[in-house]
């Protein structure tokens, strides 16, 4: 068999190439300078420099739906948007972690050479046409990312949660391998096109065919942290250094979400024999809505707290998923998806940022006691907060308002009126513990002596943008929307 | 249902069966053990379990993926478990025992 590439397919994979360069850079610097570690800010740039050259190539290819590598790579609309939102959240996430205190100053070098990787698996993941390819990207971000938690300065608490990733992560991408065995061995590829064609007819004739794509499923949720597969996510998000958790929150979910969204595509929901598993799913998304904002609303640590907001923000995500499998005007609801996947990136990303400015130590867990007060000192450090914070909670002028509202609607449109309803009254449950932190910040008297805080201007202005995004795009919600509305409408 | 033609006659229906109990084998290592290592072993045998599967399958139809697929598992198989080894050192320094049950810190 003649295989041949053509250069366009390398223009197409160019920004993981340019990530991966830009990764290998300072690695390569640091070992040819004898092991010493360069200046961190040089390393940023490298990364910077190979991230914005990644979303030249990736705005420079817009609207171009093609597939690449004899079809096992896809670009379309969901990879794109996809694509940009990742490569948001790793410079985000590095902005961080170079200012950070949890992680090891001596090994920024190799914290940047992971966390470039991870974005590159996220980026194959999101592009994969092919079921190995995705598995192949969910095991290369995963494995990078396991390495990245252990590395951080703290001593017990990350190696445990690192530890706990990598066990049930481990085990997530068994068990998804195994439905992808199941898969192969009944449509007799894994090509994710073949899948989507055969699934409708396989799914009710085939009990082998639909116990490896109910497999895949729980292999996906395990990484969306679904209801009974949510339990690793509280403990590895607060025992991970916060500038990672704010990459593993926003990037893992929205490439699972983005997988999940293309495997739903063939609206493999629809079928008649699968109705049960729908219906199963549903009670698990009004579950992860429960048990999310229950959990939030116990938590002590702001980390904690946030981690399972998380949860209940997959439950909420997850009702435009079933939304956009069942048929009826799907395109809504994946729409919906798309749109929630970058409003939640970036207000978790940013929630989690606040977080890490105001972290005076290596191992310091921030509770409700250390905001008290903040306003006086860090007006506007409290005030970005108070708007990621209602943006998260979905308070109309914000961004996480138009993603639950975009969401839910759909949801109602497709006849899913009782999870809407769900969700909003999670939302509702949701206003205490998220407006919790904004009460302590205004109207209550600082109650320790804060320490001096290091002067962090990048994370500061990190954050700062993202507040104004939060905005911004909460204003220009309808022309977001539409755009991520006609970035699907090539899938759906 | 069960004739001796069943155990005669070794089909692919042997072979996914014996894939499925290494597999549970494998989960029930993951669940119930608190040694780190015999965790990580579990995690193997899961992997190992779903390469005979693919081959079980890609020799019935005879169609060459499916042991294409296997080097893949094989090679990331092999990531997984140097990555896992190297969490256990680190763990192994920090807790002095390379068992889960002093993972007390994080719940909740």
């Amino acid at each position: 068999m003649q295989v041949a590439f053509s250069l366009i397919d390398f223009l197409l994979v160019a920004p993981a190439l340019a990530l991966f360069v830009a990764s290998c850079t300072p690695l390569l610097i640091k070992v040819l300078c004898g092991n010493q570690e360069q200046n961190s800010f040089a390393t940023l740039i490298y990364a910077y420099v190979g991230i914005v050259v990644a979303a030249g190539f990736t705005l420079s290819m817009l609207g171009v739906a093609r597939s690449a590598f004899d079809g096992a790579l896809v670009f379309d609309g969901i990879s794109f948007c996809t694509t940009l939102i990742v490569l948001l959240v790793t410079a985000v996430a590095l902005t961080f972690a170079r200012d950070s205190y949890s992680t090891n100053p001596g090994q920024f070098t190799e914290a940047t050479f992971l966390t470039l990787n991870a974005a590159i698996g996220m980026l194959t993941v999101v592009w994969a046409n092919d079921l190995i390819v995705t598995f192949v990207g969910i095991e290369l971000f995963s494995l990078s990312l396991y390495v990245l938690i252990a590395m951080s300065m703290e001593e017990k608490l990350s190696k445990e949660a690192a530890f706990k990733y990598f066990i049930l992560g481990s085990f997530a991408s068994a068990i998804m391998l195994y439905g992808i065995s199941f898969i192969y061995g009944t449509v007799g590829s894994t090509y994710l096109p073949d899948l989507l064609q055969a699934s409708p007819n396989l799914l009710a004739t085939n009990r082998l065919f639909l116990l490896g794509f109910v497999l895949l499923l729980v292999g996906i949720c395990f990484k969306i942290a679904v209801f009974p597969f949510h339990s690793w996510a509280p403990d590895v998000y607060q025992g991970a250094p916060t500038p990672l958790t704010a990459f593993m929150a926003t990037g893992v979910k929205a490439v699972s979400l983005a997988f999940f969204l293309r495997l739903v595509a063939s609206q493999a929901f629809t079928v008649e024999k699968f109705w049960p598993f729908v219906d199963v799913l549903q009670w698990l998304i009004a579950l992860t809505i429960l048990v999310g904002n229950v959990g939030a609303f116990r938590q002590k640590s702001l980390k904690r707290m946030l981690a399972y907001s998380s949860i209940a923000h997959s439950g909420y995500v997850m009702i435009g998923v079933v939304a956009a499998g069942i048929g009826g005007s799907s395109m809504l609801g994946a729409g919906g998806v798309m749109f929630y996947i970058f409003s939640y990136s970036i207000m978790t990303a940013g929630a989690f940022g606040v977080l890490h400015i105001l972290e005076p130590h290596a191992d310091a867990d921030l509770t409700l006691e250390d905001l008290k007060g903040l306003a006086r000192e860090k007006p506007w450090v409290a005030l970005t907060m108070s708007i990621l914070l209602m943006s998260l909670t979905g308070i109309p002028p914000t961004l996480g308002f138009f993603g639950k509202f975009f969401i839910f609607s759909a949801a109602i449109k497709q006849g899913l009126v009782w999870l809407a309803v769900w969700g909003v009254v999670g939302s509702v449950i949701s206003v205490f513990y998220y407006l919790r932190p904004v009460v302590a910040m205004y109207m209550e008297e600082p109650l320790l002596r804060r320490g001096v805080l290091r002067l962090r201007p990048l994370s500061y202005f990190t954050v700062a943008f993202l507040g104004l995004l939060v905005v911004a795009c909460g204003l220009a919600a309808e022309p977001v929307y539409q755009a991520m509305l006609s970035s699907v409408s090539q899938v759906f | 249902m069960l004739s001796a033609d069943n155990f005669l006659h070794i089909g692919l229906a042997h072979y996914i069966f014996l894939s499925g109990i290494l597999f549970s084998f494998g989960m029930i290592a993951v669940l119930m053990r608190k040694n780190v290592i015999v965790m990580l072993m579990g995690i193997e045998l899961m992997l190992n379990a779903v390469n005979l599967s693919f081959i079980a399958f890609s020799k019935e139809s005879g169609n060459l993926n499916g042991h294409i697929m296997v080097f893949f598992v094989m090679t990331i198989a092999a990531a997984e478990a140097g990555v896992g080894l190297a969490l256990a050192v680190a763990i192994y320094k920090k807790f002095h025992e390379v068992n889960i049950r002093f993972f007390e810190h994080l719940r909740g």
